[in-house]
């Protein structure tokens, strides 16, 4: 990364969000950095997952700005910012469960395919040349997240800690400039948790993906974040690099001083 | 029977990608394939009447067959549920009908298409609640869709050409010199021209489901809100599934009334037959073309059958008879939705396993 000049990737400007007389974000504003793991911290029920939900289209804030590629993003529904190669997994795994590991994986190239229906019923010529190119690139990122031996499986049936790796192989099939990962070791043992940080750290390092990671673990954080953004009940109690906001006394009284 | 998968190593993505990557499978197809084409034909089926064989069970179960794939790709694919099966058929067989007494020239062939685009059009026009309502209130829109069309099946006398009898009845009609419909045709004729009809459909649909289109609609069904998030429209994937769906369930229904019944009513598109249809899909397996396959004739044959055992070998008359086969038919729904809820597509698939790991049950 070019420490003298970061190039800003996305910027959220001063975000309110409510649902009803619930107020989920109140006045949050940080910036991504292009080529950065951004850590977002924060108690249960603090906004995080909303604010995830705010960049990729799902929730709509009442107020506030979203500038992307140093342009102010338009309000967008969910399949037009998936268009602009932002990818995410779930706090709750939202895998296609009636589908194997790789059409799950498959699926995340999607929008990257493009012949059209009657193509697609023969399945012949430009169609199944798209499919086995597509499929190829799908093998490669399973490899990758070494779940070869599950490729067949349905995903219904696979232990808690592969679902979540398999919903990472379906946002990383979808090669997107920024990766939007809500907890994804949540729930795993110590060697799990290992692998995964490895995964995400070699994901940045070797695609040059940017990450924006949600995370309650935090020696987990200060091992993989360049930068943190903390939040509190909406609210964004402090941001900066783990070892600053790691001594930061708001911080440590509303967040580091409650075990989780 | 039983067969193994290992051994056969795909080296290329495109065999893997194939339709039946399984050398045994290719087998089975051929067998199939000769039993349809030549043995069937001959000499119709074991210990039954050549032309009841033909006429009562083989055309039926096959046109049913493209009914249940074509509800199976929108309730066991996309995940949207419909009871206007029933209306959708009618609306292939009037289209049907109008195409070939407008112009008589046309080829049936096309007029077949042209009948499956028609409904595929009054599909997704049935099908635009679904991208606001989910569930129950699908059913009772798409109930809506049944009542209302059913109604303009009676009504609009220009759908029947003012037919004092109020029925559609197919003209003969003939292509390339064969006569392939209306009461001069020959059932062999008939017979034929579904069988590849449902050939051509079933590898078609089979194509799509495994492909871009056939994911987008299994990712709706899934998890709505992962699939949005992943670049997929709502609006795109639910309103191509009805639309896919209703070609083939419109197709069925021309079929049905020209190729196989010869004239029809309303009452042959009504909300009773749309819960036959029903029945199939969730009998045979939701989301599984063989299991499309299966639901179709089990649901079909099984009553057929023990109308005739009922008749011939113990003298019941056709009115207890016909009470009795709907009885043991529910029976029998129930007992293999307890045994097995993902249908007998799933059973089959649980024996297979099992026949493949043969004689070593562990
Ligand atoms: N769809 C919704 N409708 C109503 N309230 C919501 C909705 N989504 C989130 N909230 C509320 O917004 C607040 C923030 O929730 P959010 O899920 O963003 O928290 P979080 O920081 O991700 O917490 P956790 O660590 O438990 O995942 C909570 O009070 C929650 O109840
Ligand atoms: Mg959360």
């Amino acid at each position: 990364m070019n420490e003298k000049a970061p190039k800003i990737m996305m910027e959220v400007k001063n975000i309110n969000l409510r649902f009803g007389g619930v107020v989920a974000i109140q006045g949050v504003s940080f910036d991504i950095h292009e080529g950065e793991i951004r850590a977002i911290i924060g108690p249960n029920g603090a906004g995080k997952s909303s604010m995830l939900n705010v960049i990729n289209g799902f929730y709509h804030p009442q107020e506030g700005e979203i500038w992307f590629d140093g342009q102010k993003r338009p309000s967008m529904e969910p399949y037009e910012v998936a268009k602009t190669g932002i990818a995410r997994t779930f706090q709750n795994i939202a895998l296609f469960k009636g589908m194997t590991t790789i059409e799950n994986v498959m699926t995340g190239r999607q929008l990257q395919m493009n012949k059209n229906i009657f193509w697609q019923m023969l399945r012949y010529g430009p169609a199944i040349e798209e499919e086995v190119q597509h499929r190829k690139r799908c093998e490669e990122i399973i490899d990758f997240l070494e779940i070869n031996h599950i490729r067949k499986t349905p995903v219904g049936s696979l232990p808690y800690g592969l679902q979540k790796r398999v919903e990472l192989a379906r946002a990383l099939a979808m090669e997107p400039n920024l990766l939007l990962l809500d907890e994804p070791m949540a729930g795993m043992n110590v060697e799990e948790k290992q692998d995964m940080s490895r995964f995400i750290v070699e994901v940045n390092e070797e695609f040059g993906t940017t990450i924006a990671l949600i995370e309650h673990d935090m020696a987990v954080v200060m091992d993989l974040a360049d930068r943190v953004v903390v939040l509190d009940y909406g609210k964004l109690l402090a941001d900066g690099t783990p070892k600053e906001v790691q001594s930061n006394q708001a911080v440590i009284d509303a967040y580091l001083g409650v075990p989780h | 029977m039983f067969y193994k998968e290992t051994g056969q190593f795909k080296s290329r993505y495109k065999d893997e990608l194939a339709a039946f990557p399984l050398f045994e499978d290719k087998i089975g197809i051929g067998i199939l394939c000769v039993l349809t084409f030549l043995v069937i034909p001959m000499f119709g089926l074991p210990g039954l009447n050549y032309e009841f064989a033909m006429g009562a069970i083989m055309i039926p179960c096959m046109v049913f067959i493209i009914m249940t794939l074509g509800l199976n790709i929108l309730l066991g694919f996309a995940g949207q549920i419909s009871l206007g099966t029933g209306a959708f058929s009618g609306v292939g067989a009037y289209a049907f009908y109008k195409f070939i007494t407008i112009f008589p020239d046309i080829n049936i062939i096309i007029a077949l298409v042209l009948s499956g685009l028609v409904s595929a059009v009054v599909g997704v026009i049935f099908g635009l609640p679904s991208l606001k309502i989910k569930g129950f209130y699908l059913i009772v829109a798409t109930l809506a869709a049944q009542f209302f069309l059913t109604w303009a099946f009676i009504r609009v006398a220009w759908l029947y050409n003012y037919n004092a009898s109020g029925a559609i009845e197919g003209p003969n009609k003939e292509m390339f010199g064969i006569i392939m419909i209306g009461p001069q045709s020959a059932g062999m004729t008939r017979y034929y021209f579904v069988l590849v009809t449902l050939i051509v459909l079933t590898w078609l649909a089979s194509n799509v489901i495994r492909g871009r289109i056939g994911r987008s609609w299994m990712m709706i069904r899934d998890m709505d809100i992962a699939a949005e998030l992943i670049g997929i429209r709502p609006l795109v994937a639910k309103l191509s599934a009805f639309a896919f769906s209703s070609f083939y369930i419109g197709i069925a229904g021309a079929l049905m009334v020209f190729f196989w019944l010869g004239a029809a009513e309303a009452e042959s598109f009504d909300i009773n037959h749309s819960f036959l249809y029903l029945f199939m899909v969730i009998i045979g397996g939701l989301g599984s073309i063989t299991g499309s396959y299966m639901g179709a004739i089990f649901v079909w044959v099984v009553p057929v059958l023990i109308k005739e055992i009922g008749k011939s070998v113990f003298g019941f008359d056709a009115f207890v008879m016909e009470n009795f086969s709907t009885i043991l038919l529910g029976a029998m729904i129930i007992i293999i939705l307890i045994l097995e809820p993902h249908g007998l597509a799933r059973l089959w698939q649980i024996t297979k396993q099992k026949l493949r790991l043969w004689p070593f049950p562990y």
